[in-house]
């Protein structure tokens, strides 16, 4: 028993309660669908997929390394302006992700553009930096920086996956890797004007609007619930 | 006065911060449950809005741009500084309401210092910026916005508050029915959306 | 801990850091910022003209556009009377490098009609005739919108138009940059009638009438398609002393 638990050890270098705090996010402790965080940039950026990878990796950055900073910081916070500091070091990071996105992928900057700077009052960040990071050693705040970040992060590609295939009828539009999945054109995979059975498709406008975010949200939760029956009702 | 009127009601109504623009959600969601602590918020965030906005504009033209007092672009800093106007703000105000109602302070909890990650309030003034409002504007959009954000949340509060008597499947109750609603009333916004209040002012 | 002392020492060592390193980080940028936004903008120009050209923009890499356009085109700037202004002249609206891609139509824009510095980018085509491609300004339903429209050497013909917008509706106005059928319903149109009055070009709800000055709107975006329209005839409108002055050579 003891020598599966250290061939385990040796596969996987952390301890268990390290794995809770990466994978937990993802589904029991989501920070969007049960703790009720990060819901604004999930419903704007969410039209198309690519924005929506882009940004959860950029949310994913900041709430990982500004829990590793406050935690870093935590014994040497003064209390009188312990908000301020932390707004102060989720503010930099940010900026710093705006100058570098700026830099090196400029298309994608002008897409995402006001949202960026609406990271910084992305509750999640905050919401993780005062329920852990401030109690926690730096390492496990990373973790549970970045199990948030996916957990966040697998949302927004669920409802942009959805809202960018029946919206437009494409995958991955603006990447070398776009999918035209269905739409009216040759360069469609189902070309609506010469196929059979999909004559009658269009794309479905409601899901290009922010509402569809909101929908697709429920039914997230929806499903989400009814398999996980230990979160109805928790918020 | 004209131009006043006309950008307070687009903001509060065919703008609406809440159910046009889906900012505010995190707190929107979690304050709607009862009337009572939804118009405390809002009020909250009418304040803080009415004062950070005009005072950020302040601040982008004075200190940031290039012509104001220091003479560079700063402008790479303004995150940081609307920041932390805002947090100041709501820290003001949470003394406040602490000093001047304690049954109100009390039931808001930590939603009272939330206003300050509230993607309502740093939107607003981020939008205030990209649409180079000027000073009486920014006033205008500030209140105005800050009014719209308050009607919506305690409507969202008076219909869930009803709704605790309906026969909502269990994996539904609370968020994801929350959710749904807050998507029909954006749609119902949405119908609202281009009309220009100035058309009731000069009666063409 | 908490003395008053230890708060300020404290906070001025985080501020002093995080100036720095945003500082260092603004400054080391800037110059490729600059040149990513030019770029962009480059693209979005050539975007008008890509059919006459024979390129297509959405594969071609960054170096491509760049030397097409050090190869291909001539950057002019003129004011409102029609009159070519040289570099130090367009210097003197705090535009370092005095050409027309430096130009911020936007802040143009805000100026009195008379002081008013324009972008024209000058295509020589392949059977010798010259394209001129000017610039667009408005505002759209939620904010910004710009473009580029591309005239024959009558100056009258559209023969392509490229927009773009900061903010419209994903579905409905953006489809003014997002739908290549919308741009494409330009070329043929004209800009000037049969008595050489300037009438733009028509974004007209309900259809195209006019074959030679409507193309039909976005269905859905009115506001949006009414904001092209105001956008056309208002930057039209700063070129026509020019265009007039380029018909009578």
């Amino acid at each position: 028993m003891s020598e599966m638990k250290e061939s385990k050890k040796a596969l996987f270098p952390m301890t268990k309660k390290e794995k809770r705090l990466l994978f937990d996010p993802l589904n029991d402790n989501n920070p969007v669908t049960v703790q009720v965080l990060g819901i604004c940039s999930a419903l704007a950026v969410t039209s198309m997929l690519l924005p929506s990878i882009v940004m959860a990796i950029a949310v994913t950055f900041v709430i990982a390394f500004s829990n590793l900073a406050i935690s870093l910081m935590r014994n040497y916070i003064p209390k009188q302006v312990r908000m301020i500091v932390q707004l102060v070091v989720i503010a930099f990071l940010v900026t710093i992700v705006e100058l570098t996105l700026k830099a090196y992928s400029y298309p994608v900057y002008k897409q995402l553009s006001v949202f960026i700077g609406l990271i910084i009052t992305n509750c999640i960040v905050m919401g993780r930096l005062e329920a852990f990071a401030m109690a926690n050693p730096p390492w496990q705040s990373f973790l549970d920086g970045i199990g948030n970040g996916l957990g966040y992060g697998i949302i927004l590609i669920i409802i942009s996956f959805f809202r960018e295939l029946f919206g437009r009828g494409t995958l991955l539009s603006g990447t070398p890797i776009e999918m035209k999945i269905i739409g009216a054109g040759s360069d469609f995979w189902i070309d609506t004007t010469t196929n059979s059975w999909f004559g009658w498709y269009t794309n479905n406008n409601l899901m290009v609007l922010p509402a569809a975010a909101l929908f697709i949200l429920g039914m997230i939760i929806w499903y989400q619930r009814s398999k996980n029956p230990k979160l109805v009702d928790i918020s | 006065m004209e131009e006043f009127l006309n950008i307070f009601i687009k903001s509060a109504f065919v703008e609406n911060l809440v159910l046009s623009y889906f900012l505010g959600m995190c707190s929107y969601l979690a304050v709607s449950k009862t009337v009572k602590t939804a118009s405390g918020l809002g009020l909250a965030v009418i304040f803080v809005l009415g004062i950070t906005v005009p005072i950020n504009w302040l601040i982008n033209r004075y200190l940031l741009s290039e012509n104001g007092i220091l003479g560079m672009d700063l402008t790479f800093l303004r995150f940081i500084l609307f920041i932390a106007v805002i947090a100041s703000m709501v820290q003001l105000v949470e003394m406040v309401v602490e000093k001047v109602s304690p049954a109100l302070y009390n039931s808001l909890g930590i939603f009272l210092p939330l206003i300050t990650v509230n993607c309502a309030i740093l939107g607003a003034s981020l939008f205030m910026i990209s649409r180079e409002y000027d000073f009486s504007e920014s006033v205008a959009f500030g209140l105005g916005g800050g009014f719209g954000w308050f009607l919506a949340i305690v409507a969202m509060a008076a219909i869930r508050e009803k709704l605790k008597y309906s026969d909502i499947p269990a994996p539904l109750r609370g968020l994801g029915i929350a959710f749904i609603i807050t998507g029909l009333m954006g749609m119902a916004f949405m119908g609202m959306m281009g009309i220009d209040p100035a058309i009731f002012f000069s009666g063409k | 801990m908490n003395s008053s002392k230890y708060i300020i020492g404290f906070t001025a060592l985080l501020t002093a850091i995080v100036a720095l390193v945003l500082s260092l980080m603004y400054t080391g940028l800037k110059e490729k910022h600059k040149q990513n936004e030019l770029l962009f903008e480059k693209r979005a120009m050539l975007g008008a003209i890509q059919d006459k050209a024979g390129i297509d923009i959405s594969t071609m890499k960054d170096k491509d556009i760049i030397d097409f356009f050090t190869k291909n085109i001539e950057q002019v700037v003129v004011d409102t009377k029609g009159n070519i202004l040289s570099p130090e002249e367009v210097e003197k609206h705090g535009y370092k490098g005095g050409k027309a891609e430096n130009i911020d139509l936007k802040t143009e824009m805000k100026r009195t009609f008379d002081q008013r510095m324009l972008p024209v980018y000058i295509y020589k085509s392949k059977d010798g005739n010259k394209i001129y491609i000017l610039k667009l300004f408005g505002k759209g339903l939620w904010d910004e919108i710009s473009g580029y429209l591309a005239l024959s050497s009558d100056l009258n013909t559209v023969v392509g138009a490229s927009f773009d917008h900061k903010g419209e509706t994903p579905g409905m106005g953006a489809e003014m940059k997002d739908n290549p059928k919308f741009p494409v319903q330009f070329k043929g149109k004209k800009i000037y009638d049969k008595t050489g009055k300037l009438v733009s070009i028509n974004v007209r709800k309900g259809g195209a009438v006019d074959p030679d000055h409507d193309v039909d709107a976005i269905s859905g975006a009115t506001l949006t398609s009414n904001g092209i329209t105001d956008m056309l005839l208002h930057s039209l409108e700063n070129y026509n002393n020019y265009l007039k002055k380029l018909k009578q050579k």
